[in-house]
């Protein structure tokens, strides 16, 4: 072959390849040839057990409202520049015709706004813009939030604390946090720590962080247990760190129950802890809820309906989520809505 | 062919006998004076540090990331490198507890990791060796896969494991010692043994000081390296089923970054990165005087938002003092 008819079979070739592509983005923009609704989810990662249930949620609510939508799940992959980039590819490639994400950094994600195309957003666990606790839409785009404060959410975790000590003095807290260069986490310490330092009698031993590890958090507690075997709460911001915290305690033989020990997330595994007495408390969230809260919110949107801008996550569960022994015991079938 | 640091350099004329002595032991042994330098800082600093129970826990937490480490020696020693460890040790872990989940019997799960890592090192040295791929590139690959196979055993979701004994490895002592702690004991003097002292660890040396050099000298090369990275598999394995026994749970996100932080610790020990140059107990040296930096900060109560700084300025001072020896050399 020589190679001018190989450049021209290249120039063909490269031709019907960009008229093919131009027509397929033509055609591709927004709903459905058949009138329904194409809906982008992104998790802020797809191998989460947390960001799956909320997935469930969602397409569990698209059942139940008998919509006819595509689903797309995207993984965030836990990356904030990632997740940037799917929010602004969606909403540019007019394929959708609207969004739920679960954030990774809530933020950073504010950069994606003025969104290209006019859809709706609805965000879930944080909000999006500078204030990680505003939960009233902070960018134009966003029409809904199923989210809670997160320093009001700390802050009641941590009553929970003061009241277990009120008749311990000292009585020796330890913070179990989950990445104190992230300002979610940074502003649950600073709560735990506003509340507990009204109370003349709590003292915090120790701040560590448990980087939502079991392992880490296990040698985390392991090393403060050395300099601080007597103490009488563990306060963490999620589950997955208060089962690291457990089993420390148990290596250094202190029976969990022993002590007031709470977590944070509401997975299967907290709730039997709970139930159990071995864990002390558990703040409950509800992913598989907040994925149908936030498909009922975008679904409001795209057809027309009110939108509820903020939906209290604490309470679109079946039970009380500052959970006790006592609040479980009232739902009996309540079992958790994840595990991770 | 060199071994270790001290017998790679002839001693410099132009500097007194026990000054030349003095650098070539501060280079050489750098992470060791570190080492022993926080060792006396953190025991002055706090009462609960230099305890027999504070130092089995340090030893004991830092088991998997020894056995990455040490069985890393071999892989970087014999120039290559392995960025699977950290996804060979999710398949372990959620092998480990999906299999004791499932048949009831905990040995069988915690004896699964090991022989599927071991299986996942052949695939790495195999792919190094007939693709003839950089192994930087290969196991960057593999590791993706490896990650996708942990997911897929859990569906993202964690794996609790309630069969008893399965805790044992991981949690039980014998005379106030780790069970775990023991395994590594032993499986670092194996490595340093066969590093040291075995003509496959001589092999070793010589595939990393100069591969065509070594090929032309007899040594099957691509059999040395697939053994290396059969080798690192292992430790993974071993190191899950550890670590999984310990936290009684398998999650396909077990082990993220573990295998920079195994290279971290062995080039922190002194391993030349560029391979033919080694030892295993520099390697231990370099996961331990990370460890106690940690240890130090959850025992004194010291905000953990510094401990990176910290933890990078100790790393920089160990590299000057190896860099200062090579200078004054």
């Amino acid at each position: 072959m020589n190679r001018r008819v190989l450049a021209i079979r290249t120039s063909a070739v490269v031709a019907i390849s960009a008229v093919a592509l131009t027509s397929c983005s033509e055609a591709g923009g927004g709903s459905d040839s058949d009138g329904g609704y194409r809906v982008a989810v992104l998790a802020a990662s797809s191998q989460n057990g947390y960001n799956q249930a909320v997935y469930q949620g969602v397409e569990e609510a698209v059942a139940e409202t008998g919509a006819d939508v595509d689903l797309q799940l995207l993984d965030g992959q836990f990356d904030a520049n990632t997740q940037l980039s799917q929010l602004q590819n969606t909403t540019t490639s007019g394929d959708y015709d609207g969004v739920i994400v679960v954030p990774n950094d809530g933020p950073g994600l504010a950069a994606a706004f003025p969104l290209a195309q006019e859809i709706p957003v609805v965000t879930v666990l944080n909000p999006i813009g500078p204030d990680i606790e505003e939960m009233e839409p902070q960018v134009e785009g966003v029409v809904s939030t199923v989210a809670v404060p997160p320093s009001e959410a700390a802050a009641k975790q941590a009553e929970g604390v003061a009241e277990y000590c009120a008749d311990k003095d000292p009585c020796k807290a330890v913070l179990l946090v989950g990445q104190l260069n992230a300002p979610l986490d940074v502003a649950r310490r600073d709560a735990y720590q506003g509340v507990l330092e009204q109370h003349d009698n709590v003292e915090i031993v120790a701040t560590v962080e448990g980087n939502y590890d079991r392992d880490q958090s296990l040698t985390a507690i392991t090393n403060v247990l050395q300099a601080n075997r007597d103490i009488d709460a563990i306060l963490s911001n999620a589950d997955q760190q208060t089962s690291g915290a457990q089993v420390a305690l148990q290596n250094a033989g202190i029976e969990p129950s022993s002590i007031y020990l709470t977590g944070g997330g509401g997975t299967k595994d907290a709730v039997t802890a709970v139930r159990e007495g071995t864990w002390k408390a558990d703040y409950i969230n509800f992913p598989v809820s907040m994925g149908k809260a936030a498909f009922e919110q975008l679904h409001n949107a795209l057809t027309g309906e009110d939108v509820e801008s903020w939906v209290d996550a604490d309470a679109v569960g079946d039970v009380e989520p500052y959970a006790t022994k006592e609040t479980l015991d009232e739902a009996p079938d309540f079992g958790g809505e994840w595990n991770g | 062919m060199t071994t270790d640091l001290a017998s790679a350099d002839a001693m410099p004329a132009h500097t007194t006998p026990a000054a030349t002595r003095a650098l070539f032991f501060v280079r050489d042994y750098a992470v060791l004076i570190l080492l022993v330098i926080l060792l006396v800082v953190l025991a002055m600093a706090s009462p609960s540090f230099f305890t027999f129970a504070n130092l089995m826990n340090i030893a004991n937490q830092n088991v998997p990331l020894a056995m990455i480490a040490a069985a890393g020696t071999f892989v970087i020693v014999s120039g290559n490198f392995d960025l699977s460890t950290g996804a060979m040790f999710a398949v372990g872990s959620v092998s480990a507890a999906a299999i004791a989940d499932g048949t009831g019997n905990p040995w069988l799960g915690l004896l699964a990791a090991p022989v599927i890592c071991v299986a996942l090192g052949l695939v790495n040295g195999v792919a190094v060796t007939t693709l003839r791929v950089h192994s930087f590139l290969a196991t960057l690959a593999t590791s993706l896969v490896f990650s996708a196979i942990a997911v897929m055993v859990t569906g993202g979701s964690l794996i609790t494991v309630t069969v008893d004994g399965f805790t044992d490895l991981g949690r039980l002592r014998v005379g106030g010692v780790f069970i775990a702690v023991i395994v590594l004991a032993t499986f670092v003097a194996v490595l340093w043994f066969t590093l040291q002292r075995t003509l496959f660890g001589r092999h070793v040396f010589a595939v990393g000081g100069n591969a065509d050099a070594a090929e032309l000298s007899g040594i099957r090369v691509a059999k040395v390296r697939i053994c290396v990275f059969m080798l690192s598999g292992l430790a993974a394995g071993l190191a899950a089923a550890i670590a999984v026994s310990r936290i009684s749970s398998g999650q396909p996100q077990a082990g993220l970054g573990m295998e920079l932080e195994a290279i971290a610790a062995i080039i922190l020990g002194g391993t030349s990165i560029y391979g033919g140059v080694g030892a295993v107990w520099r390697s231990i040296s370099g996961v331990y005087l990370i460890a106690l930096i940690g240890n130090g900060f959850d025992i004194m109560s010291v905000n953990p938002q510094l401990k990176d700084l910290v933890t990078g300025v100790i790393i920089l001072a160990a590299v000057a003092l190896a860099a200062v020896g090579n200078r004054r050399r």
